[in-house]
Order: C-alpha cells, then sequence, then structure tokens
C-alpha cells in the first residue's frame, strides 16, 4: 500500500502520462501473469485524471464521461435528451437565405461536397423483372391540371393581391402536385403508396463543427466549439418506413474538395442566439415512417427571381436553390440519423439518403443528398475522410404552352 | 363653475350647440376637441376685402409670396380625383348593383342553424335517412376492400396526429384536426393499386359556391367556401332507385312552428343570384365528389355542435348539388332524371359525421312533391379518448401512454 501511495505521489507532479502510469498499473500485473496463475484484473484501482481539477485532462476525462452516459443511455430520446439539453449561444443557420454565396458556406458548415447533375443510376439487378414503363402522359397531364386549377379555374373570393399570390396559388398547386404524383407513382413504388405525406411541419437539427477561441467575456481565450442549429419548414414531405438505398457507397472518395472558409461564419452573416436545441424530422421518435424520401420546398418572396435581378444578383439565383437545398437535406438526414441513435462519436453505419425539390412555382430545381458521416466535431473529425454528397441540376420551368398543349 | 362630465352633460339633455350658456358646458366634447397639441391651426378669417360685394381683390397669388398689402389668396378646394383604400366609405347599400328589394336569406359557413337537422332538411326539401346507404356500406364491408393491417394503420395515424407530428407534447386541435383528415384521405389513396380510378380525382380549396333556390316566397342561398372539397371526373350514382324516389312525395317535411325556417341565416339586400359552383367551364373533374368540413377552432365555444355541423353538412352538400344540377340540365324547376349526389365528412377531429345527398328535384318552391333523399351517420368516434402524457398518481405509472 506504501508503496503504491509513493507511486502516485510521483506520478502526480508532471501531470503527464497518468493515463500511460494507469496503463502501465493495470498491465504489470498481467506482464507477471504467466508466472502468477489467477487474478487478470488489476490489484490497484486505474490511476485517472481528476473530475474537478482545473486542467485540460480533467476537462477530458469530464467530456469523456458525459460522452459515456450517451453511449450507455438506453433509448434515442433519452440519448437525443442528453445532447441537446444544455443551451449555448449558437448560430441559426436559415435554408432560405439572401446572403451571398450562401451555398459555399454551408458546405463548408455541413462538410458536403456539391456535384451538379443527378447521382449515377443504381446496377440493373438481371434476376428482378424490369419495372413498368413511366407513363410520361399521364404524369404531365396531372401536372398541368393541378397548374391549370389554381391559376386559371379555381374562382376565388376576391382577386388575389400580387404580394399574396405565392401563397395563395403556388403553395395550394404545390400541395395538389405533390398528392397526385404521389398517388400516380405508387404503381412504381409500391413504399411511396405506403408513406407518410406532411404538409409544413417543421424539421430541425443541432449540431457542432469547428472551434473557434472565444474573443471576450469571463471565457476569454478558451476553446469553445461552434454550434449551429437549423429550424426548416418544408412545404411538403414525405417519409417511409424503409430507407432508401444508397446512391454511392459510403466511404466513396469524390475528387472535389470541400470549400473551407477562412472566416468567421459573421461574416455570412450569420447571428447567435440561445433557445432550446431541437432535432426533430417532422414526427416523433415512435413514429414508423422514420426514414425521409423527399422534401418539397417553396421559396418566399424575398428570393425571388425578378428580386434578384434587380439587385444585379443574377449568379446568385442558383446559389439560393442550392443553398436551400444542401442545409435542409442536411438537417433532414442528419436528424433521420440521429433518430436512430447516431451522433458525432458514434458515426453513420450506413448512408442516409434523401432527396429534395426546390420551387419557385415556375422553376423546378432537383436535388439529392447522401449523409456520409456525422462526426463534424473538432474532436471527431480528425481522421475522417468521409464526406457528405449533394447533387443538383440546373432549373426546370413549367410554362404555361406546355400545359395548354 | 366646473365644467359638467360628460355623463352629467347627457342627463341635462343637452340644449344644443348655444354657445357657453347653457350650465357653462363647452360647445363640443372632449372627443371632437380632440388633443390640444394634435390639434390642427385654425385657417387664418379671410381679408375685410372680400366682405365688399362686387370688388375683385388683388391677391399675391400670381407673385407665389407673401407680399404686405396685397389680399390673402382663396383657393378652390382641391380635389385629389382619388381616395386611398384606407378611407374609402362604401356607397349605401340602396346605390349598390346587385341591390334588391326582396330580402335573401344567405347561408354562409359560420351560420348555426337554431333547428339544426330539422331546419336544413326542411330549406331543402330533404327526407332524413338514418345510417349510410347500403351501397356505401358494403363497400366498406367488402374484404377486398380493406387496407392490410388497417388497424394498425389507423392507430398510426391518431397517434402521429395527436402526439407525434409536433415538437409541442400536447398538440393543438388547429394542428391535429387538419393532419388526422389529410393522413386518413392518404391511407383511402394508398389503394389506387387496387382501384386506379382514385387518379382521376382532384382535391380543391377556398372554391366560391353561389346557389340560390326559391323556398315558397323566401329566397335562400349558399354562399361561400366550404373548405376543402373532393372533385372527380366521373359522377356519383344515384343510390336511391325509382321506385324509393317516388315514394318520398308521401313524406311530410317536419315543421318547427313557432321558430321561422330562416333564424340563422343572414338577411341581405345586396346578392347575385347566378349560381357559381366555383369553377370555370371546361375545368376537367367537374363532378363535385365529397366535401370535408373540419371544425379546428380550439375553443370549444367557437367549434361548431355536431347538430349545427351536420345541417351545415346538409346545406353545403345541396348547395354543389344544386349548382351542379342546374348546370348539367338548365335551370327550370324539374325533377330530375338522373339525381345528382354529392357526399360530404365532417369533423372536429375525434367526431366524424358522414353524410350522402342526393338530389332528385329542383322544384324546391311547393312542400309536395318528390323530395330529396339525405343518408346521415352521426357521431362516429374514431378513439374514445387521447392522453398524450401518461396518467401519473402517487408516482406510480396508472394511465396509459
Amino acid at each position: 500500500m506504501a508503496a503504491a501511495r509513493c507511486w502516485r505521489l510521483v506520478l502526480r507532479v508532471p501531470g503527464l502520462s497518468l493515463h500511460t502510469a494507469a496503463g502501465a498499473a493495470v498491465t504489470a500485473p498481467e506482464v507477471t501473469g504467466p508466472d502468477v496463475a489467477a487474478a487478470p484484473v488489476a490489484r490497484y484501482p486505474p490511476l485517472v485524471a481528476s473530475l474537478t481539477a482545473d486542467s485540460k485532462a480533467a476537462r477530458q476525462r469530464r467530456v469523456e464521461r458525459w460522452q459515456a452516459t450517451v453511449h450507455a443511455a438506453k433509448s434515442v430520446d433519452e440519448k437525443l435528451r442528453i445532447l441537446t439539453k444544455m443551451q449555448f449561444m449558437k448560430y441559426i443557420v436559415y435554408p432560405q437565405t439572401f446572403a451571398l454565396n450562401a451555398d459555399r458556406w454551408y458546405q463548408s458548415f455541413t462538410k458536403t461536397v456539391f456535384l451538379s447533375g443527378l447521382p449515377p443510376p443504381p446496377p440493373a439487378k438481371p434476376d428482378t423483372e424490369p419495372a413498368p414503363a413511366l407513363d410520361v402522359a399521364a404524369l404531365r397531364a396531372a401536372a398541368c391540371d393541378c397548374l391549370l386549377q389554381e391559376h386559371f379555374f379555381l374562382r376565388r373570393k376576391k382577386r388575389v393581391p400580387l404580394y399574396l399570390e405565392r401563397e395563395a396559388i403556388a403553395s395550394p398547386f404545390l400541395d395538389q402536385l405533390v398528392a397526385s404524383l404521389t398517388g400516380l407513382l405508387s404503381a412504381r413504388n409500391p413504399a411511396l403508396a405506403a408513406a407518410a405525406l406532411d404538409c409544413k411541419r417543421p424539421v430541425h437539427f443541432y449540431w457542432l463543427r469547428g472551434e473557434e477561441i472565444i474573443p471576450r467575456g469571463h471565457r476569454k481565450g478558451r476553446v469553445d466549439a461552434l454550434r449551429y442549429q437549423i429550424n426548416d419548414k418544408p412545404h411538403n414531405q414525405i417519409r417511409i418506413s424503409k430507407q432508401l438505398p444508397e446512391f454511392v457507397p459510403l466511404d466513396y472518395s469524390v475528387p472535389v474538395e470541400v470549400p473551407v472558409m477562412n472566416c468567421k461564419p459573421d461574416k455570412l452573416p450569420l447571428f447567435k442566439r440561445q433557445y432550446e436545441n431541437t432535432i426533430f424530422i417532422g414526427t416523433k421518435t415512435a413514429d414508423p415512417h422514420c426514414y425521409g424520401h423527399t422534401q418539397f420546398h417553396l421559396l418566399p418572396d424575398k428570393l425571388k427571381r425578378e428580386r434578384l435581378l434587380k439587385q444585379n444578383c443574377a449568379n446568385q439565383i442558383e446559389v439560393v436553390f442550392r443553398a436551400n437545398a444542401i442545409a435542409s437535406l442536411f438537417a433532414w438526414t442528419g436528424a433521420q440519423a440521429m433518430y436512430q441513435g447516431f451522433w458525432s462519436e458514434a458515426d453513420v453505419t450506413r448512408p442516409f439518403v434523401s432527396q429534395g425539390v426546390i420551387t419557385d412555382g415556375k422553376y423546378f430545381s432537383f436535388f439529392c443528398y447522401q449523409l456520409n458521416t456525422l462526426a463534424l466535431t473538432a474532436q471527431a473529425d480528425q481522421n475522417n475522410p468521409r464526406k457528405n454528397i449533394c447533387w443538383g441540376t440546373q432549373k426546370f420551368t413549367v410554362t404555361w404552352n406546355r400545359c395548354l398543349s | 363653475m366646473a365644467l359638467a362630465s360628460g355623463s352629467a352633460r347627457l342627463a341635462l339633455a343637452r340644449p344644443g350647440r348655444l354657445g357657453l350658456g347653457s350650465c357653462g358646458a363647452p360647445r363640443r366634447g372632449a372627443y371632437e376637441w380632440g388633443v390640444r397639441s394634435t390639434r390642427k391651426p385654425e385657417p387664418p378669417p379671410p381679408d375685410r376685402v372680400y366682405e365688399i360685394p362686387g370688388l375683385e381683390p388683388i391677391t399675391y397669388a400670381g407673385k407665389m409670396h407673401f407680399m404686405p398689402g396685397l389680399a390673402r389668396p382663396v383657393f378652390p378646394p382641391w380635389d385629389p380625383g382619388w381616395t386611398p383604400p384606407k378611407f374609402r366609405r362604401l356607397p349605401p347599400l340602396h346605390e349598390h348593383p346587385l341591390y334588391k328589394d326582396q330580402a335573401c336569406y344567405v347561408f354562409h359557413q359560420r351560420c348555426r342553424l337554431l333547428e339544426g337537422v330539422k331546419q336544413a332538411l326542411w330549406l331543402t326539401k330533404t327526407k332524413l335517412i338514418e345510417g349510410l346507404p347500403e351501397k356505401v356500406l358494403s363497400l366498406a364491408d367488402d374484404p377486398r376492400n380493406h387496407i392490410e393491417n388497417q388497424d394498425e394503420c389507423v392507430l398510426n395515424v391518431i397517434f402521429h396526429a395527436r402526439l407525434w407530428h409536433s415538437t409541442e407534447d400536447i398538440p393543438k386541435r388547429e394542428t391535429y384536426c387538419p393532419v388526422i383528415v389529410d393522413s386518413l384521405i392518404q391511407l383511402c389513396k394508398s389503394q389506387i393499386l387496387k382501384h386506379p380510378s382514385l387518379a382521376r380525382r382532384i382535391c380543391a380549396q377556398n372554391n366560391m359556391l353561389s346557389t340560390t333556390w326559391n323556398r315558397g316566397s323566401t329566397l335562400i342561398q349558399v354562399h361561400g367556401s366550404s373548405g376543402a372539397q373532393l372533385n372527380a371526373k366521373d359522377p356519383l350514382p344515384p343510390i336511391a332507385s325509382r321506385e324509393e324516389v317516388e315514394a318520398t312525395k308521401n313524406h311530410v317535411l317536419e315543421t318547427f312552428y313557432p321558430i321561422s325556417p330562416t333564424v340563422g341565416l343572414q338577411e341581405c339586400n345586396v346578392y347575385d343570384v347566378n349560381d357559381d359552383t366555383g369553377f370555370r367551364e371546361g375545368y376537367p373533374y367537374p363532378y363535385p365528389h365529397t366535401l370535408y368540413l373540419l371544425e379546428s377552432a380550439n375553443l370549444r365555444p367557437h367549434r361548431f355542435q355536431p347538430d349545427q355541423l351536420r345541417a351545415k353538412m346538409i346545406l353545403f352538400a345541396f348547395g354543389n348539388a344544386l349548382a351542379q344540377a342546374r348546370l348539367l340540365y338548365g335551370n327550370d324547376t324539374k325533377v330530375l332524371e338522373q339525381p345528382v349526389v354529392v357526399q360530404s365528412v365532417g369533423t372536429d377531429g375525434r367526431v366524424f359525421q358522414f353524410l350522402v345527398l342526393q338530389l332528385n328535384t329542383t322544384d324546391l318552391a311547393s312542400d309536395e312533391g318528390v323530395k330529396n333523399l339525405v343518408w346521415l351517420d352521426s357521431d362516429q368516434l374514431l378513439y374514445a379518448h387521447f392522453w398524450c402524457l401518461p396518467v401519473v398518481r402517487r408516482k406510480a405509472v396508472v394511465g396509459p401512454l
């Protein structure tokens, strides 16, 4: 006992190599194991850092203890509760934003790579029969019916003024379009027939990425993680009970790099607030339809094409669509992954895939997102080669003359 | 002398604006005086020169600036030519182009009929049959039409609407009522593989319906939007056979003297008699199929009672059917060869009312003759109760989750 006590006293002074000492103390009896027949268990408790000392090792031990409680949580609700219960100042990321070049910023916040075009089609399985041919004429007729109903046939109480046009006309049109197309396409995809359709349900996600030195305050000079929150409200979303198959393998290495921004996120502009941290896919964890299929977003009047052209920001039109897609789909897939129990220290073992359609009533853009990693914190991202991937197309228009023909 | 207060002045039966005589009260009340700091300064009195008749005063109007010695010009009042919408007053009702002497009793979506279903039946010359018709019930009972895991799916829908769809612990009725109706419609639509005719329907909202008919000497109109409406490309087949329709001739409509049949309806003199289904000509889904009426206000006094909701369902279904019949068969009153059928579902999120209405005749002025038919299935509970949080008594969980 006395020998053990001064062994501990000698090692506490430099404050280093306590873990190795503990390791040595643990392994020491094991080395003499072959001589001693029994007792592979250490005779003395492991030497670990203090819990309450004002030292980096103590802080590390407290962090690891907290992470152990998350790992040991029995249910997903409890896990999410432990991850989100402490509130600190965080950046609020708005998917629909007027900020310039917001898509590059959002790619750096979410470690996403943007590839234009659609993802590679899945390899055709030789044993399954080919899917029934897509009845494009019927789909076009249904889309035309929805468009004409809202814009022309429906007699409303009063003529809708210009500033309410989006809310009163484009919004019901998108609702109707989603409902009709889901119905018509469920012949090819039985999962769509059993899918849940949400209308304007919130989607929330909270994550940590990167670090900063706190500039002022009583914690000035210390390193603090950067926290982000997305509170999104997609116009429609389709949720299914079985996960969509992956587009590319989990460790697919994309040659494109994630953009690195050299300024603080405040430059975007992005502002900090402290309020409830929520993670929500549109329903609570008990719902069997916990995987996402497609989200539909309607851009507000503030970001419409004519306004951006008037402000000489013609190159920002695509940026608006891309930023909305990256932020919304990352939040949705991230929340889906967290509902399955994955988090930054327990990274996803299978990719989470979702799709998105962003429109401003006339122009449609299609996006696909694959979440390969949730490990975005500074500690977890040190040796993480995986990146999230977002595929996106150019805008397609829905024009009147095509409908009337 | 103390100024009399407003009430005291009224009690004195103010003798009119006789100046500051009569009890020392001022000519105008404080509301007309206004707060002194915001009053505009009074215009200066006109020059004495204007009082001399036959004399043209020389003013500084041409010089465009004040000149001592010249008279102050008096300009004619300026007419801007337009009034901002904020200050526009509506013309008096008599001058409205749609003003008519005969009053019309309009039923809109917030009208609560005093006698409920009885009054609605009298207004629409309809005979009530309790329970849904056999044709509709057989569709529901047919096991081929059942969805697989139907009970589990419906239970999931109820949980989703009442508990899961929002981050709050207890979602409010305004959110869960439309969510539950949408989810149940989506569940029905999932059978599109078995019934491809489900693709020949479309949902519409906010369409303005307007139909007018004579009931005896009173003119009754249904006007307004009833919420969500399902339209179909094909009409619903008639439910009652010709014999049953002829048999309604013997039915006598129930009156509720001394209550007038128009109580609860809004009486107005400015109305348009023309029918309007809410859609223009050439609409690819011309036949109304089902109306969905939701009572989703959070407070109970703001919601309709079940009886009032059923009456509203009858009247709106009837309005849609009548507009459709007049569009197809013309405006003259007659017994229809092909009756028009419209369905309706009304709910407050838990209690459901189902209705099928068959319009047999547009001759509604007299009380005799063929009547319309309505099958009503009232007060069907989807679930008895739902507790969002577990009931805990003495630190033990007692109630269900």
